[in-house]
């Protein structure tokens, strides 16, 4: 199973040095659980490889670098490459980490392969038939599982398994092949942005009530009071009562008429 | 005497015959030796310096246990001249001479004393500490060899022989031919290997009277990285864990084998011994405190570390580095360098650091700070307090390094003390500021040598910027890692300790205490400042100093126990029965003292983490500046 991870150049959020971005060493674990080494590589489009040499160290082999003048678009020349490899897995950060990439990199990527993307995945292992199992974090603990068959771009989520640790004598090992590649100089979307300095905010919670004692409002900040804890989750339920709870939620918001008034369809 | 060859010749025939028979052994085993890799030894220098470092450092490490010493005076001493005595009797004129005779009954005489008082340790109970197996027969072979040997020197002196004097030099035969055997896998070859080891020492600055403790650089570019086999320790360390005589002195002074966890320095050293012989005996002493058997393949390239090798990971990441073994061994042995080789295969290899010391590694390499904090923050602990910059003030008098315990708010208020103290003193002090990283001591313990070394630069960088005479800080790790191990990076600085600096000022009449004598207070030693550096009386000269009543623990001084702290041990975290800071605090209780002195951050917060204590935690700076308070 060959797996691309994706690389990006980041910086420290404290101390702003060049480091590989947290999540995407995540990735790396994430992939070095589902293959043998020799079939996962790294891939990175940018002016400088030196940035992404530190993912040599934790868990990748080889590592192909694409020289993209800076300020250009990294997402043609990655398009290209993955395009002509072929991976079965595509893995991504979900976000940027104070380099030039952004978020939008794996997205971007997913519609000029048409892959399916599935964002924020915690997990993953294989399945019988070339199959993935993906766990996709929903927030708050929350998991949804999916299954899936063909090439795939997956973004990873911070809550996956910690990276592994850097080893100096693997980073001194791998190496980093830059690709005698000339893509045509693409400039990068230009995104209308503007940079502030980070203030923080209070969280306004939606429907908190504005009075009542403390643990009230932290109940209706959680969610316990909210729409989800009056719902009821059913596990593998038969697809009848799934099917008898769901017509039950629709009458009981609106959307179907309720019970009794004009014609109910038959289950 | 059926014989033809008389036993004049024959008794001292014996002697060489298990001249030649330990040369066998000792040769058997120095094959093995020669597995492991090059080292520099200086042959010459080494035998010259034997009997001083014999007699002076080993045996003042042997005399901590007054029994041991005189059994092991007696017994060794005995069995030397006895032997040599024999052996020279080859010649005739000695032969023929009967008042030689007695001579050498004497020497037997001593050695038979000497190999009951060595048979008294282990019948008809064995003291806990020491291990069985080969070690149980050894006062039998030394009581035969002795009393055979006394015998027939009686004999001999007296003219007499014939079956009697047959079965008498049967009797030293079967002794000391088995005490020749021994010399490879039994307890003789520490005598063997014990001498080799003190001619050969990886660290001969011991002997020098200065503290050897500084951890040697890694060729970072060399084809592999640490130790992953008996292969791959240097042939002069594969001799020393030979040399080890399984006294268990070690095992008593672990804070980690005292904590329940898996870790025992003497089965760790046999467990390297074993490694590199598939023939070896089975262990006989204490196991790692809820360890497992030792499992896996043996040999010179036998994997050494991993859940199915030999030595457990959890035994490795256990180690507090606070060198309590080395400090008690009487062979000499270097076990923590055997640990931190160890420890630097796993991490830069193989990247297998414990689970949870990843995160504050891979932020000491990252951020220079192993809690990935802003370097700026480092001095938000002086809020309010004038802390002058060096990058203000170009240079200083004194730079004060404040290290990682600056962070935490606990320390913060020793550190205010101290600075503090430093204005009342009117010394001239700066501090780097943001300009200071880590100096990389964890990373360093934990094996990751390569972050250890990148961040030495970076800060040998920083300092070479700046004009000072001394560095003062009031962590031992920094000031160990500062003084002893930059120099081999390229950076030579003075640097003292808090404790050394305060008692210097006092005794300059820069700092004037009152006194405190309703105080009563135990110091707690620091393993960096005490035994990695030998510094012990100035911060006792400190508490002097302001008059408090001062009481000593058992253990202090350069025996003082571990809080637990070093050797990246609180982020490794491997669980045990107990916790260490724990075990130190009862120590201290026992002192009855109110007040637990400390001059580290880390024993500040190892021993104040200890739920249930009767005694504050204060920095000796803190004492100080409350006692030039109360003497104003």
């Amino acid at each position: 199973m060959k797996i691309a991870v994706l690389l990006s150049a980041g910086l420290h959020p404290v101390s702003g040095a060049p480091v590989l971005p947290r999540v995407e060493a995540q990735a790396i674990r994430m992939a070095a659980g589902l293959g043998a080494s020799s079939e996962i590589f790294g891939l990175h489009a940018g002016p400088d490889a030196a940035a992404i040499a530190e993912a040599l160290g934790q868990g990748l082999d080889r590592i192909e670098h694409i020289a993209v003048a800076a300020g250009d678009d990294p997402v043609p020349a990655l398009a290209a490459r993955l395009a002509e490899l072929a991976p079965a897995l595509i893995l991504a950060g979900r976000r940027s980490q104070g380099g030039d990439e952004s978020g939008l990199v794996p997205y971007a990527l997913a519609r000029a392969l048409s892959l399916p993307l599935v964002s924020d995945v915690v997990a993953a292992a294989r399945e019988a038939e070339g199959a993935l199992r993906l766990d996709q974090s929903l927030g708050r603990g929350a998991l949804r599982r999916v299954l899936v068959r063909g090439p795939v771009v997956v973004t990873c989520h911070p809550d996956a398994p910690a990276p592994l640790a850097y080893a100096y004598g693997r980073a001194r090992r791998g190496r980093v092949e830059t690709l005698a590649v000339a893509p045509a100089a693409v400039p990068a979307p230009a995104i209308a942005m503007e940079e502030r300095p980070y203030r923080r905010r209070p969280k306004i919670v939606k429907g908190a009530p504005a009075g009542g004692s403390a643990a009230e409002r932290l109940k209706a900040a959680t969610g316990e009071s909210g729409s989800a804890s009056s719902g009821r989750l059913l596990i593998q339920p038969d697809p009848e009562d799934a099917a008898r709870e769901i017509l039950a939620y629709l009458r009981q918001i609106g959307v179907l008429a309720p019970a009794g008034a004009g014609a109910e369809p038959k289950i | 005497m059926t014989s033809f060859v008389p036993l004049t010749t024959v008794f001292p025939g014996l002697v060489w015959l298990m001249a030649a028979l330990a040369l066998v052994q000792v040769s058997r085993r120095a094959a093995l030796w020669r597995v492991g890799t090059a080292a520099p030894v200086a042959w010459l220098d080494g035998l010259a310096k034997l009997p001083r470092r014999y007699l002076v450092d080993v045996h003042h490490v042997v005399a901590r246990d007054p029994y041991a010493s005189r059994m092991h005076a007696v017994v060794a001493g005995g069995l030397l001249a006895s032997s040599i005595l024999t052996a020279l009797a080859i010649l005739p004129p000695l032969a023929e001479f009967r008042p030689y005779w007695f001579l050498v009954a004497l020497a037997f005489g001593v050695t038979a004393v000497g190999s009951l008082l060595v048979g008294a340790r282990r019948y008809p109970v064995k003291q806990k500490r020491l291990s069985a197996g080969h070690f149980q027969i050894l006062p039998f072979l030394l009581l035969a060899y002795a009393v055979g040997g006394t015998i027939t020197a009686l004999l001999l002196a007296f003219g007499g022989g014939g079956l009697f004097g047959s079965v008498a030099l049967a009797l030293a035969a079967a002794g000391g031919l088995g005490l020749a055997y021994e010399v490879r896998h039994g307890p003789m070859r520490h005598a063997a290997a014990g001498a080799l080891h003190l001619v050969a020492h990886p660290r001969p600055g011991r002997f020098e009277g200065r503290p050897d403790t500084a951890l040697q650089p890694l060729d970072l570019d060399a084809p592999r990285l640490g130790s992953e086999m008996p292969a791959d320790f240097t042939w002069n360390r594969l001799l020393s864990y030979d040399a080890c005589v399984s006294c268990g002195r070690c095992e008593i002074a672990c804070p980690a084998f005292a904590a329940g966890q898996p870790l025992n320095p003497k089965k760790l050293i046999q467990d390297l011994v074993a490694g590199l012989s598939p023939a070896e005996p089975a262990y006989a002493g204490n196991p790692y405190p809820g360890g497992r058997a030792a499992e896996g393949e043996r040999g010179a390239l036998a994997r050494l570390i991993g859940p199915d090798a030999r030595i457990h990971p959890d035994t490795l990441w256990s180690c507090t580095t606070c060198r309590a073994c080395v400090e008690e061994c009487p062979m000499m042995i270097e076990h923590v360098d055997a640990v931190v080789s160890l420890r630097r295969h796993e991490t830069l290899e193989r990247g297998a650091l414990p689970e949870k010391a990843v995160g504050p590694v891979t932020e000491l390499r990252q951020s220079g700070d192993p809690g990935g904090r802003p370097l700026a923050a480092r001095t938000d602990f002086a809020a309010g307090v004038e802390l002058p910059r060096m990058a203000e003030r170009g240079g200083a008098e004194i730079l004060l390094w404040l290290g990682e315990g600056a962070y935490d708010l606990r320390y913060g208020r020793s550190l205010r003390a101290l600075v503090r103290l430093l204005r009342d003193g009117q010394v001239d002090f700066a501090v780097l500021g943001a300009e200071e990283r880590d100096t990389g001591d964890l990373a360093r313990r934990l094996g990751d040598e390569a972050t250890f070394q990148a961040l030495a630069r970076e800060n040998i960088a920083t300092l070479s910027k700046y004009r000072f005479a001394r560095i003062v800080t009031a962590d031992p790790h920094a000031l160990h890692a500062l003084r002893n191990e930059y120099p081999a990076l390229g950076g030579r600085y003075t640097v003292v300790h808090h404790t050394a600096f305060l008692l210097e000022l006092i005794r300059a009449g820069k700092l004037n205490p009152g006194r405190l004598p309703d105080l009563s207070v135990t110091y707690h030693d620091p393993c960096y400042l005490a035994r990695y550096n030998g510094e012990t009386e100035a911060p006792r000269a400190v508490l002097d100093a302001i008059g408090v009543s001062r009481s000593e623990m058992a253990r202090s001084g350069r025996r003082a126990m571990c809080c637990g702290g070093g050797g990246g041990a609180p982020v490794s975290d491997v669980p045990g029965e107990r916790r260490i800071p724990d075990i130190r605090m009862a120590q201290a209780a026992e002192t009855g003292a109110g007040i637990v002195a400390v001059a580290c951050p880390s024993c500040t917060a190892m021993l104040e983490g200890v739920t249930d204590r009767k005694a504050e935690i204060r920095d000796v700076a803190e004492l100080l500046l409350q006692a030039v308070e109360a003497g104003r």
